[in-house]
Parts: structure tokens; sequence; C-alpha cells
């Protein structure tokens, strides 16, 4: 009797096992249909950025965006986001084909429980090297992720959700992003009395995206992205 | 007097071929530029932005009139100084070489009168010659090119001025670059009054343009304490006003010693053009 | 000594330019409307003593008084009663005359209005070339255009330095009558300088002749040179024997010179045919008689050196 227990409690253990340690592409699919039902979106965003060598106030501009891969800030003033920014990761998804994903442990980020997937290219034509993913598999999102590529070093984006969590879409996204050395003549720069220049010890710094009043699925015509 | 003695100034500033030629040389160099920047100002934006461009994008209308006004300023520092000497530098020497001194100073104004209002006149061609980069730049600029954020470039990074912060600091900037070229006239009328030819007082006023903005750029300690004194020093203090924050020390500095060069320099003619003796 | 108002006093007047002493004690003075002769070679000093009266050059001593004010501290005062050409009349090339005018109109600290620049520009024979610019005018029309900005503001003293310089015969002869007819029909008093003494003497009735700096003799015009004793020449054949004749006579004691085979003796003009007929009498053939006034003749000698 005891042994049927713990067989049975042992089956059931393994079984829980099985379900955490689910393939990994199958979250990332869920994760992908989440977002996929947004096929159209516009948002006002606002843009805050704290990186070594450039100073700029926030700035107040609009997203589109439309499946697959159209996508445009339409601003006039001027706007710095990481190169690496918000298709990417779209696009990565859609192209799992070409990664190998590797459940790696499970972590806590922001009270949130998170899975860590690794992704990893199949071949090394491509200019990401790694991308690392914690995904929110209650809530079939991803909470941060963390893109090594081989022309914009690694950026580290964190996503935090609130009333478009059914859409994936997120309210706040954080990029933290790599900076190289800022290097320019000083006659290019017109600084001609400056003899000493001041030294930056940061090499990284962050943008801070905010979203709000997302217009989900209201149809966005072509031409917006023109 | 001094009014009709600095209407007759103005009357034969305008007059002379080489105010024009001041005039339109400016002209000229800032329509080739902004010719230039319609053609490849993309080009030159990516020299500035490609540095971030590993790891950033840049959105939004970077080439646009306020940026395309600052090059315009940054590019003419040098030049305008010369078109202002060109024609301030002639205005004592000048009368001198023409003999037209002779009948000046034998009619009833003092000579302190006729000086002031030379300066006078002086002031007033450099705020023409001013008005008119600003037309050219900033205003022509802003047709051509339209409106947008203002991204200044430093030799330490970037700074983004939003649009509606930018207009003030223009005018401002706009303001200590007509003092830092007023700087120059005096100079060059001052030199003016202990010559009897056009040419010396123009290409001695160059001269020591330059002898000081080398002195000023050199990273030599001994050059360390004159530095912050030399007038060419302050003579982009416009800069100034495309920083963030806003350095006002800086600024009022730069305008005190602008306004000693001015006064000291204005004390030298008049006690030169009042003592000296007309033998031409 | 005239009883009219004294218009100019200069008394010892010196200007230094450093150890070369341009003017040494120079006094002299001018009456209301007289044409006062300013005489003098090239580098007498002449220019340099009507720059100082005119506040153009400070003198290194000496006193300026002009209508009763002294100078500088009455500079303004002064300069607004006077009208004046400086050696050559200079303008703004790049002008038309009438705005040349029009400029110095403008600072001549009385209300010129344009009729009176268009009524200045055809007295001086401009008229129709008012609007040209200056760089096309020739010296004549330059020189003329100078006596208009002289007389723009109606000046009471007019000082011309050496105004007929570079003007044809008939320029000349207009300048001399125009200065005649400010005198007599302007009542205005006038300085001119010259080294032409010929010229001085047709139009001056005082004047003051300077070399290097010094006053060399002054006075009323008419007292200078219309003085008994002459010099004159005579032209002879053998010229020790019309010495020894001349010796031996009552005009010995005038001073004798001889310049090659001329005998210049210093006497009146009464003696002349005396002298003449003394020479003949004694068998000196005589081939010509000039005469000279000495002033004129030291002038002259001014002049050469």
């Amino acid at each position: 009797m005891m042994f049927k227990l713990n067989l049975s409690i042992l089956l059931l253990l393994l079984c829980s096992v099985n379900t955490m340690a689910q393939d990994p592409r199958l979250l990332l699919n869920k994760v992908l249909v989440k977002l996929s039902q947004a096929k159209n979106y516009k948002a006002e965003i606002n843009i805050s950025v704290d990186l070594p060598y450039i100073k700029m106030m926030p700035i107040n501009t609009k997203l589109y965006f439309k499946q697959k891969d159209k996508f445009k800030i339409d601003t006039k003033s001027i706007a710095i986001l990481p190169k690496q920014g918000f298709l990417q990761l779209n696009m990565l998804l859609t192209d799992t084909a070409n990664y190998t994903a590797i459940q790696q442990n499970q972590q806590v980020l922001n009270g949130v429980k998170t899975s860590l997937i690794n992704l990893l290219p199949n071949n090394d034509t491509g200019d990401i090297v790694l991308a690392k993913l914690w995904v929110d598999a209650k809530n079939q999102v991803i909470i941060k992720s963390q893109l090594t590529t081989k022309s914009s070093g690694t950026i580290i984006t964190e996503y935090t959700y609130g009333l478009q969590l059914a859409y994936g879409l997120p309210d706040v996204i954080k990029f933290i992003v790599d900076v190289k050395k800022f290097k320019i003549p000083k006659v290019l720069a017109g600084d001609l009395n400056t003899t000493k220049s001041k030294k930056v010890e940061k090499s990284s710094g962050e943008i801070v995206v905010i979203l709000k009043n997302y217009e989900v699925n209201k149809g966005i015509p072509d031409s917006t992205f023109q | 007097m001094l009014l009709k003695s600095t209407y007759n100034e103005l009357i034969k500033i305008a007059y002379k071929p080489r105010s024009f030629i001041g005039i339109g040389g400016l002209i000229i160099i800032i329509s080739i530029v902004l010719f230039a920047m319609k053609v490849d100002g993309d080009l030159y934006i990516s020299l500035i932005t490609g540095q971030f461009e590993q790891s950033l994008t840049f959105e939004g209308t970077i080439l646009n009139g306020n940026l395309i006004a600052f090059i315009i300023i940054q590019m003419l520092i040098i030049h305008v100084p010369l078109l202002i000497a060109f024609v301030t530098g002639d205005l004592v020497s000048g009368e001198s070489a023409m003999g037209t001194i002779r009948l000046l100073l034998t009619k009833p104004v003092s000579r302190s009168t006729i000086l002031l209002s030379k300066f006078l006149a002086s002031c007033v061609y450099t705020l023409v010659v001013i008005l008119c980069l600003v037309f050219m730049s900033f205003v022509l600029g802003k047709i051509l090119f339209g409106t947008g954020d203002l991204m200044v470039l430093k030799s330490d990074g970037l700074i983004i001025f939003q649009e509606g912060d930018i207009n003030w600091r223009f005018f401002y900037g706009f303001a200590i670059a007509f003092l830092s070229l007023i700087t120059v006239a005096t100079l060059a009328l001052t030199l003016s009054c202990f010559s009897e030819n056009s040419i010396g007082p123009i290409v001695a006023t160059m001269g020591i343009i330059l002898l000081f903005t080398i002195i000023g750029s050199m990273d030599v300690p001994i050059f360390d304490n004159i530095r912050p004194f030399l007038f060419t020093t302050h003579m982009a203090a416009w800069r100034y006003f495309f920083d963030d924050p806003l350095n006002t020390t800086n600024i009022l500095y730069s305008v005190a010693i602008l306004v000693i060069h001015i006064v000291v320099l204005l004390a030298i003619a008049f006690y030169k053009f009042n003592k000296k003796d007309i033998l031409s | 000594m005239s009883t009219q108002e004294k218009i100019v006093e200069v008394k010892n007047l010196v200007k230094n330019y450093g150890s070369f002493c341009a003017v040494q004690d120079v006094s002299f003075d001018v009456y209301q409307n007289d044409v006062f002769g300013f005489l003098g070679p090239n580098g007498a000093g002449k220019s340099t003593t009507i720059r100082t009266i005119l506040s153009l050059i400070r003198p290194s001593s000496g006193t300026i008084s002009l209508f009763g004010s002294s100078l500088p501290e009455n500079r303004n005062y002064i300069l607004s009663k006077i009208g004046c050409i400086v050696e050559k009349p200079d303008f703004y090339k790049y002008l038309s005359a009438q705005k040349n005018l029009e400029l110095f109109a403008g600072i001549s600290g009385k209300n010129i209005k344009k009729a009176r620049i268009s009524e200045l520009l055809e007295f001086v024979g401009l008229n129709g070339r008012e609007k040209d610019k200056v760089s096309g005018f020739s010296h004549g029309m330059k020189q003329r255009l100078g006596i208009a900005q002289t007389l723009l503001h109606n000046p009471d003293l007019i000082i011309l330095d050496e105004p007929t310089t570079g003007l044809d015969p008939q320029g000349i002869i207009d300048i001399r009558n125009l200065i005649l007819q400010l005198k007599n029909e302007k009542n205005k008093t006038v300085i001119i300088s010259s080294h032409i003494l010929a010229e001085i003497e047709l139009i001056a009735n005082r004047m003051i002749i300077i070399d290097k700096g010094k006053t060399i003799v002054q006075g009323v015009v008419a007292d200078l040179l219309n003085s008994q004793e002459i010099i004159v020449g005579f032209t002879v054949d053998v010229v020790e024997k019309a010495l020894l004749i001349l010796q031996k006579s009552v005009f010995a004691t005038g001073e004798i010179v001889v310049q090659d085979s001329i005998i210049m003796i210093n006497t009146s003009k009464e003696n002349i045919a005396l002298i003449n007929k003394l020479f003949c009498d004694g068998g000196i053939g005589v081939s010509s008689i000039e005469t000279k006034r000495k002033l004129e003749d030291y002038f002259l000698k001014l002049i050469k050196a």
C-alpha cells in the first residue's frame, strides 16, 4: 500500500516536472500567439534617454505597428532608440526555427516566476549571437530579454505589463544598451577653447519607453508606414 | 550733432563697395552651404550619429532648419569677423588715405563725436551682418529644411534640444555673437586710428584674432593664465547657450570680458584720435 | 594798424616734430575783410600753420585766437565760422557731388537746405554734374566742388591752401575773381596760401612770407611790394668799364652785384634812365634793362633754393 502511494507520488512529481520542463518552443509559441492577436496597434509613447555622451529631454510621440514587420515612430522630434529595439524580438520569435531553444532554470524577476530560455542560432551568419528570454509562463509574456549581437553588443530589455497584458503589449519597456566611447575631432565639434574633456565612466545607459493609450486592432493604413 | 554725424557715417558705409562685398560674400557662402546641406546633409548627419549607430538609431527630423542655422554659425565664426574688420578697419584710416579726414575734422564737430559716430555706425553695420546671417541661416534654413529638434555636437557627446527650447537660445546666442563681433569691430576701428591706410588695420586685426585663437587652442600650461582674458576665447561664447545645463557664470564672464575689451579699445581709440596730428 | 575787427590772432606759434622745428615763433594777425596772403616756398611751414589754425595739428606752443575765442577750447564755435580747403580738395569718390555736399552740410552746424547746395553747385559751374560720382571728376572740377563745400554754411572766414594748384589759366582767373567777389561783395575774410607771389599780389591786401618755419616779412602788400627801391639789371658789353663808371658815380651807394654780363644794382625807378645815360656817355653798350622788385627777387631766390 505504502509502495503504491509512494509510486503514485513519484509519478505525480515526475508528471509535474515534465509539465514544468515543457518544450521551450511551445512556450515561445504561446507567447507569439498572444502577440499575434494584436494585428495592428498604435500607442502614445514617452521616451526617456539616460545614456553616456547624450543629453536630451524626454519626448512624447506616437508609435505604430502592423503585423508582421511594419513599425514607425511618428516624430518630428529626435528620438533615440536601441538598434535592436521593438521589431527584433518579434522577428526573433517568428524565426525560432533558425534557433535552438534551451530551457534553463527558473528565476523570479520582480516577484514574477519566469522561465529562462536561451536561443542559440543554428548558423553564425546572423547578427544575433545569443538571446536570453525570461518568460512568464503563466501570462505567456516576456518579462526580460538579453540579446547579444555582433554589431551592437548586448542589449537588455525589461518589460512591464498593465492594461494590455491580454495582447502581450507592455506598458513600460526599459532598454539597457552598451555605448562605445565617443570620439570626435574638436574642430568638428566646435569646442575650440576646450582643452580638457570630461571623462565619462559609464559605457552603458538606459532608454525607457512608456506606452499608453493603446489602440489595438483599430486598423492602420499601410500609407502610415511610408 | 552725434545723430547727424552717425547718419553720415552710415551713408558712407552704405555706399562703399566693400560693404556690399562683405555682405555679398556672406550671402554667397551661406547659399553654398544651404545647397550642399540640401544635397548631402544626410551624409553630414551620419558623421555625427555614426558614432552611436552601432547600438542606437535616431528617429525624427535631424536635418532641419535649426541644425542648419547652428552649423552655419559655427562654420562662419572665423569668416564673419574678417568681413567686419574689412569695413570697420577702413573707417578712420580710409579717410586718411582718401584725404577726406582733412575736411571732416575741420567741421564744427568734436573729434570724439566723430569717432563715436563711426563706432555707432560700425555697430549698425555689424548688426546688419548679423541680421543677414540670421535671415540666411535661421529663417531661410527653416523655410528650406523645416523645423525640429536641434542636435548639438560637442567634443564630449551630443545634446539634443527640443524644438520649443531652441529659439530663445538662438536669440541670446546671436546677441552674444553680436557682442563678440562688436569687439572685433572696435579692435579694427582702434587700429584704424593708428594707420594712414586701410589694409594695415584689417590685416592687423585678423593677425591678432589668428594669434589669440592659436594661443587659446594650444594645450600649453604657460598659456593657461592668459587664455581666459583673451577676447578670442569668448568669441565662441554664443555656444554656451547650447549647453545643458546653462552655465550662466561662463556666459556672464564672457560678456564681461568682451565689454571690457570694447571699453578699453574705445578708450585707446579716443585718446589716439583726439591727439593725432592730421598730416595726410 | 587797422581799426577793423581782428579775426585771426596767431602769437608765437611753434610746432616741433621731434627735433625738427616746422614752425618757429610765427605771429600774425588777420583783420575783417582782409585777403591775407600766406607765402612761402614748399616746406616753409605754411600748411603746418594753416592746419594748426584749423585744429588739425596741435601746436607745441603759442596761442591762436579766432573771432575773439581761443583754440582749442572754442574749437567747434570757431570752426562753425570757417570754410576751408586744405591742400587738395578730397571728397568721397564713391559718392556724387551732391551727396558729398549733403554730408558736409549735415555736420556744418547749420540747417542747410538742398536748394542751397544746388545754388552753390551752379555757382561753381557744376550744375548738371551733381549726380556724378566724384571719382570721375577732373582736378579742376574737384577744386570747384571744394569751393562750393567751403561756402556751404556761409562762413565768415575762408581759408584756401594753394587753391590754384593744378588749375588751367582760366581756372586760376576764376578763383581769383571769386576771392575778390567774396571780399568785396560778401564782406568775407580770406586767408590764401601760395608759393606764387604774383597771384597774391593781385588779390591780397596783407601778407606774410615764411621760410623754414620763420617769418621773413609781413605787412600790407602795397607797402611791401610798391617800395621805391628796386633791383635793376643792365646787360652791358664791357662789364669792367661799366663797373668803373658806376663806382665813380653817385649811384654807387646802392648794392651792386655782377652776374655774367649783367650788372644788378639796388636803386630807384627814377635812376634807371640816368644810369643808362651814364653808360652810353662812357661808351658802354647796353643791350637790355631788367627791373625786379626787391621783395620779388628775394622770394624767387627762396623758391629756387
